[in-house]
């Protein structure tokens, strides 16, 4: 085994090469779930914001203070150390559709929600929407979608695995029926089955690029050269599962492969997410320079000057460790 | 009665907002007062906690400017309390604070307690930096001992630093703690309140203990340190002050003589009149640990 053997998975100069310069912006990330290396990996490659939707944790919570809690760190805790790492980080905040099943916790939730839809940094009511598609996933869907309305806020739909044909239109026909704004809607995990009607009927789809149960990114790159690169935005949607952070940045080197336009890469892993997420009034291009700037002052200056608790980076690719 | 406030809450309110009216947009003021009339009529506590979240959409983040009349009196008023490089949505907020009632003391913690409990880091930022003004000010030991725990640079700056609070209500163990950390996470030290006053024993053979761990590591160790030690110089701990005293670097023989002068042990006067040149710009005024702390 050699010191190459040992760097993180991500490492891979190659395909940094070809988006050398460009930003992205993942708008689909659960950070809770990845690791500071993840961090370090995105923005070496890109990646100046995320946006991270509320969602489950890979097993039921069994009471309203840890949703209160998880919220919390979402514009707390992973905001301050997503900003170490000079990425700006967003949130959407909701009660995920798997835990809308839980009715009890469900109305508790939904009575906090007014607590945390106003807060700094919320770019949305999500991730909401259909897992089994039950009676009480669409009640909560549905009390979501009028909170999302009387806010202002864009909406972000997670659309379920099984039966998505049918769950993502009766998901659009339900924001319709609320009067949403189609323009105020993110449709989440399209495929080539979807994307058609989302399109058409004015709604953003989103892709994630998620390996084995969702998109490949070269479906992705078929996608784009057929349907174009409006309202059309990619993902990585990585959490604790087998997935992968830097999905964005990746599929913007196989469409700069595949001699897709690079106005269209930008859109499509980049600007598009913005243009959704910014009615919320929440994004402010700027604010991600200034991020990044906290990043660079501790990269350049001696550790005295890490301001707010900063940790220096280290350098991986070291077997020394100091 | 017990009184609620612990200074003049009318007069400090007046000077805050003087500040805020001065400084912000017509149509950020007309929100702030339509929203001031409002929580009067209602009393809504979830009309109180919507505006205290929606401050910054409707005043700017712009850092305010506070004039040297203001700043002495809000000084005079809360010893040692300064609204220095606050934005004014921050500013807004610790005022907006000083609209809730405070004459039921458990109304008036639980629903302070409550914004504590759903904040973002600006609103912690808001919530700890206005301590020194809230209501019943022995209610909030615990959560600024819970404060000090966190792992948020900006939330814990607001509490160590430009805060009369900590060294006027926390017990020693958690003022202790906040001393510490304030090193661990390398905090501006020299603008912590009552840090001199505060200085203890047990702090400074805990930071004397950290200095050595840090030598052991082969890391620097921060000069302001041995300002809490220098009280306590005694025969265990000279060695230490010898060892900076005799160090290549400038800034670690000031920290050393400063020590040497602020304390009463024989040996260290001895010392430090060896360095006749430091000891007169000690005496002068010219050296001390304010004027050190920019270059540490
Ligand atoms: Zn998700």
């Amino acid at each position: 085994m050699t010191e190459k053997d040992l760097q993180p998975l991500s490492y891979s100069p190659a395909y940094l090469d070809k988006i050398k310069g460009m930003r992205f912006f993942d708008p689909h990330v659960h950070m809770t779930s990845r690791t500071t290396d993840d961090y370090q990996a995105m923005a070496d490659a890109g990646i100046v914001a995320i946006i991270e939707p509320s969602f489950w944790l890979g097993q039921p919570r069994t009471g309203v203070d840890t949703f209160r809690d998880y919220f919390s760190s979402l514009i707390g805790w992973e905001r301050f150390r997503s900003s170490q790492f000079g990425i700006k980080h967003y949130c959407t905040i909701g009660l995920n559709s798997k835990e809308a099943n839980n009715e009890r916790l469900a109305e508790a939730v939904m009575e906090m929600l007014p607590l945390f839809i106003y807060k700094e940094g919320v770019v949305g009511i999500g991730e909401i929407g259909f897992d089994d598609q039950t009676a009480a996933e669409e009640k909560y869907y549905r009390a979501q979608l009028e909170l999302a309305k009387e806010a202002g806020l864009p909406v972000q739909i997670h659309t379920p695995h099984r039966d998505k044909k049918k769950g993502t239109q009766r998901s659009m026909d339900i924001a319709i029926e609320h009067g949403l704004d189609p323009h105020m809607v993110i449709v989440d995990h399209n495929n080539e089955e979807t994307v058609k009607e989302v399109l058409d009927r004015g709604f953003w789809a989103a892709f994630t690029i998620y390996p084995f149960t969702k998109m490949g990114n070269e479906r992705m790159v078929a996608v784009v050269k057929q349907y174009g690169s409006e309202r059309i935005m990619v993902n990585s949607a990585a959490d604790w599962g087998i997935s992968d952070p830097l999905a964005v940045p990746k599929t913007a080197a196989l469409m700069h492969e595949s001699g897709i336009d690079t106005n269209d890469i930008h859109l499509v892993t980049y600007r598009n997410a913005i243009t959704a997420f910014a009615q919320s009034g929440q994004i402010n291009e700027a604010d991600f320079d200034t991020v990044r700037d906290i990043d660079q002052s501790l990269k350049f200056n001696g550790s005295t000057v890490l301001r707010g608790g900063q940790q220096p980076r280290v350098n991986k690719n070291s077997t020394i460790i100091r | 009665m017990e009184n609620a406030y612990h200074y003049d809450k009318e007069k400090v309110e007046a000077l805050l907002w003087d500040v805020i009216q001065q400084q912000s947009t017509d149509n950020g003021l007309a929100w702030l007062q339509q929203r001031t009339a409002n929580w009067k009529t209602t009393a809504a506590v979830q009309q109180f906690n919507l505006t205290f979240t929606a401050i910054p959409r409707f005043l700017s983040k712009n850092e305010i400017t506070v004039s040297p009349e203001t700043a002495t009196a809000l000084r005079h008023l809360i010893d040692g309390y300064t609204i220095h490089g606050y934005t004014l949505d921050r500013l807004a907020r610790v005022w907006w604070l000083l609209q809730l009632p405070a004459d039921d003391r458990k109304t008036y913690t639980q629903t302070i307690e409550n914004l504590f409990d759903a904040a973002e880091m600006n609103e912690l930022v808001a919530l700890y930096g206005a301590l020194p003004l809230l209501a019943w000010p022995e209610a909030w030991r615990l959560r600024t001992a819970e404060g000090i725990r966190s792992n948020i640079g900006i939330v814990l700056q607001a509490i160590m630093t430009d805060n009369p609070y900590p060294a006027r209500y926390l017990e020693e163990p958690a003022w202790n703690q906040l001393v510490m950390k304030a090193f661990f996470t390398e905090k501006p030290i020299h603008q912590i309140s009552g840090l001199d006053k505060r200085a203890n024993q047990p702090l400074a053979a805990t930071l004397t203990d950290y200095a050595h761990e840090r030598w052991a590591a082969g890391r620097p160790v921060h000069p302001q340190l041995w300002r809490l030690v220098a009280p306590f110089i005694n025969d265990n701990n000279w060695p230490d002050i010898q060892r900076i005293w005799q160090s290549e670097n400038s800034i670690e023989k000031e920290a050393a003589a400063l020590a040497c002068a602020m304390s009463p042990y024989e040996p260290a006067h001895t010392l430090l009149h060896q360095d006749k040149a430091l000891q007169q710009e000690i005496k002068d005024g010219t050296l001390t640990w304010d004027a050190l702390a920019p270059r540490c």
